[in-house]
């Protein structure tokens, strides 16, 4: 064997060794990305699973709020019934964040309400879920930017297609929490 | 031209115009890491040379005697005598060519050979009990001082200790980590810390006090820090970084034990608790105290020596003997405590405390990037300078703490001052009839922990705790003001609370100069605590640096510009002192070679004696 065929031989063994460890590498990341969703709905389960105890820890306080709390509900309800379908799913979601914060409104016109151990724990463990589900959802994020970049740079770029791999979708927010917002005096 | 002098746009003004993402800022901090690391490797191995020059003569000897009784019993075939002549002589002539380089022409293939026969053995122990070491802590993980304290778990029925488990769990899910089990202190001291050997078994504590301070935004920085330093692999590190001071300390016990009983008795403790298995908190805590008695060994071999060569006192005949036979490795020992005083704290503590700075700095960009709010850590950061605090029983560990925890602030009172509070205490009792009858035994720290609460209660609010407070406060400052001194004023202090930062901020100044007024004898125990072993450098960057580098990540920390006469005198002093700091080193470095030779001469000398005594005894086989 001479030289040139040996050094053809061992770039082709270098190629390859590189391309086995960025397929696996963008498995691993792949992976990471559908954890990190999965991660999103854990968080949006427990905040379904709080309503209950908020409405029903307020509901004492505020017998003439019906309305407020119908919202809450529903929009839990709805949020449960959107299950798998992601479009449903996250206006659902925002819905129920906007009746969260509504409900929150109108708790700061209880003080007695407002200063009770209960309702702040219970306002801790909301403001909590919130944050989790926005720390998932960057989470999330980050991880697709770095799946997406690594596919898409050169070289990978050209047999990332081939191995099956595309770039996964951000979470964006949805369209109603882009509106501006609007204050009433 | 005219583009140069417009007026940038208002938003503008807010921006620092040099901002970094914090993505650059991770990418450069983990660069910087490969850098040191290297310098790191650099300063490990110049520190090792000597060591393993003087080392390796000495396991020869080992070996020699070894064999030399075995050949006393059982003569030993005489092709193994002659090998080691041979494996001797490549080494005696690379000795004698480093004593006089120019005189002597030798083939280079023999010099590389006896530089390795010289050089290999003491490597390859050093090597040897590095991983052993690894081994052996793997278990109980590097903050097991930590765990040894009265930790608890958060109560999920306390706002600010839901909110603290809350964060955790937060900062866990932002940044893709199992989320760690967090523990509390109940402290005086503001401070927190991440302990553990890797991310599945790490834990966060934090001090009761820390979260009382702090804020939601603040609390949410200064755990994304501590979190993402885990994310980061700073514990494997930070363990490694340990694991190399611990080395050094079982090589001084290893070198020590012919001299002393203390040394064996650590060389005794370690090999008890390297063969028990058990993982429970017992063994944390066993692992704490050997690893804190190996940090400290160098000073217990001190004491073995001193005692062992004491000219003062009589001794037997057979002690004299011993002393004769045992000269040499007094030698040895010297020069290896030497090196590693020296070298540990002008080489290695110093590269190692830039390595622990840089993933400081990396662990602050990653918060940044998890919490993606920088004035949260950064207003933690302000916070705490002016109150730093120890988490008492974690002195050994202090480098794994989100700030340096402050010198004195933590130490424990001896036991006039002791006397002194309790007495106050009980007077501050609202109830009179307890007062009446003083306790004969004060059990401090029952009482430390009733004070822990009050103190929690006060700053909650409560008018009955911050008045029990105040009343010991001036009980206290009538009978011991240098003692009182100590403790903020709680006057000044709760009112403070309500105001924010600079009121804190006054308060501390008060405090500060209160007691350097009127507490002379503060450093009685002023030891450099900010790194596992002696350095020059703390392992902690200066608070001041890491702010900057989150202001230009986007904060808002109220810096003060430089005053650049400082620097001008900083450099003035630098430019005078730096010739006698050379002069210094190179003597250092002097001394360390030329008993560097001196021992090594000694030895070969001591093992031609022995060989020589061991020929002439009269063999059982004859030879």
């Amino acid at each position: 064997m001479s030289l040139p065929v040996i050094g053809i031989l061992a770039a082709i063994v270098v190629v390859l060794f590189w391309v086995i460890g960025s397929f696996n590498g963008m498995v691993g990341l792949r992976n990471r990305v559908q954890n990190a969703w999965a991660e999103i709905d854990v968080q949006l389960k427990r905040r379904h699973d709080l309503i209950p105890n908020l409405v029903e820890s307020v509901r004492g306080y505020m017998q003439h709020e019906r309305s407020v709390f119908e919202s809450v509900t529903q929009a839990r309800a709805q949020a449960i019934l959107a299950g798998g379908n992601v479009m449903q799913r996250s206006l659902a979601e925002s819905a129920l964040s906007s009746a969260i914060g509504n409900l929150f409104a109108v708790v700061e016109n209880y003080p007695q309400l407002r200063a009770s151990e209960n309702m702040q724990l219970l306002q801790e463990q909301l403001t909590s879920t919130e944050n989790r589900i926005a720390f998932a959802r960057q989470f999330y994020n980050d991880e697709v930017m770095k799946y997406n970049t690594m596919q898409s740079t050169f070289p990978r770029n050209l047999f990332s297609g081939m191995l099956g791999f595309s770039p996964a979708t951000m979470f964006a927010g949805a369209e109603a929490d882009r509106a501006p917002v609007q204050v009433k005096f | 031209m005219a583009e140069s002098v417009k007026v940038p746009a208002p938003e503008a003004r807010y921006v620092p115009k040099d901002r970094e993402s914090f993505f650059d800022a991770q990418r450069r901090n983990r660069r910087a890491t490969w850098r040191i690391s290297i310098l790191c490797l650099i300063s490990a191995m110049l520190m090792g040379i000597p060591l393993a020059l003087v080392v390796t003569p000495l396991l020869y000897a080992v070996g020699l005697i070894v064999a030399d009784i075995v050949n006393y019993f059982a003569p030993l075939p005489a092709v193994f005598w002659q090998l080691s002549a041979k494996f001797a002589h490549f080494g005696i002539v690379a000795f004698q060519w480093l004593l006089q380089p120019r005189q002597q022409h030798i083939d280079p293939a023999t010099l590389v050979v006896g530089i390795v026969v010289m050089l290999l053995p003491g490597v390859l122990l050093s090597m040897f009990l590095w991983s052993a070491i690894h081994m052996m802590f793997q278990r109980s993980g590097v903050g097991g001082a930590l765990l040894a304290l009265k930790a608890r778990e958060p109560d999920q029925h306390d706002l600010k200790e839901l909110q603290l488990a809350n964060v955790v769990e937060e900062m866990a899910i932002a940044s893709g980590l199992p989320a760690p089990k967090v523990m509390l202190v109940d402290s005086l001291g503001a401070n927190a810390a991440v302990i553990g050997t890797s991310p599945q078994d790490a834990r966060v504590v934090v001090s009761r006090r820390l979260i009382d301070d702090l804020n939601r935004d603040e609390m949410e920085g200064v755990l994304a820090t501590l979190i993402a330093s885990v994310g980061n692999g700073d514990l494997h590190i930070a363990f490694r970084m340990t694991a190399v001071f611990e080395t050094c300390g079982l090589l001084a016990a290893l070198i020590n034990s012919p001299f002393g009983p203390q040394s064996r008795g650590v060389l005794w403790r370690i090999l008890r608790y390297s063969l028990t298995r058990s993982s429970s908190a017992d063994a944390a805590q066993e692992a704490a105290a050997v690893a804190e008695m190996l940090s400290r060994s160098a000073e217990i071999a001190d004491d073995d020596i001193n005692t062992f060569f004491d000219t003062t006192r009589k001794k037997s005949k057979l002690h004299s003997i011993l002393i004769f036979i045992l000269f040499p490795i007094f030698l040895t020992n010297f020069v290896i405590k030497l090196s590693l005083w020296f070298f540990s704290a002008t080489a290695l503590g110093p590269s190692l405390a830039l390595l622990w700075h840089t993933r400081r700095f990396l662990a602050d960009a990653t918060a940044v990037q998890l919490t993606r709010n920088p004035d949260g850590l950064a207003s933690a950061l302000q916070k705490l300078t002016h109150e730093p605090g120890d988490i008492p029983g974690g002195d050994w560990a202090s480098h794994l703490f989100f700030v340096k925890p402050a010198a004195g602030s933590g130490r424990t009172p001896d036991r006039r001052q002791r006397e002194v509070l309790a007495e106050a205490w009980t007077m501050a009792d609202a109830n009179p009839s307890a007062a009446a009858t003083p306790p004969a035994k004060v059990d401090f720290a029952a009482l430390q922990a009733q004070f822990a609460g009050t103190l929690r209660a006060a700053m909650g609010g409560d008018e009955q705790a911050q008045q029990k407070l105040r009343a010991m406060y001036h009980s206290v400052a009538a009978t011991d003001p240098a003692l009182a001194a100590q403790f903020p004023n709680p006057d000044e202090f709760f009112s403070a609370q309500g105001g924010g930062l600079s009121a804190l901020r006054r308060a501390q100044v008060a405090r500060k100069t209160a007691a350097g007024l009127s507490a002379p004898s503060r450093d009685a125990k002023k030891k450099d605590r900010s790194g596992p072993s002696v350095s020059l450098m703390s392992f902690h960057p200066s608070i001041e640096r890491r702010l900057k580098r989150l202001a230009r990540m986007g904060a808002h920390p109220d810096l003060k510009a430089a005053d650049p006469r400082t620097w001008i005198v900083g450099l003035v002093i630098g430019l005078i002192l730096s010739p006698f700091l050379i002069a210094i080193i190179a003597g250092f470095l002097l001394l360390i070679s030329i008993m560097t030779v001196a021992s090594i001469t000694f030895l070969l000398v001591w093992m031609a004696f022995i060989h020589k005594a061991f020929t002439l005894l009269p063999h059982a086989t004859g030879r």
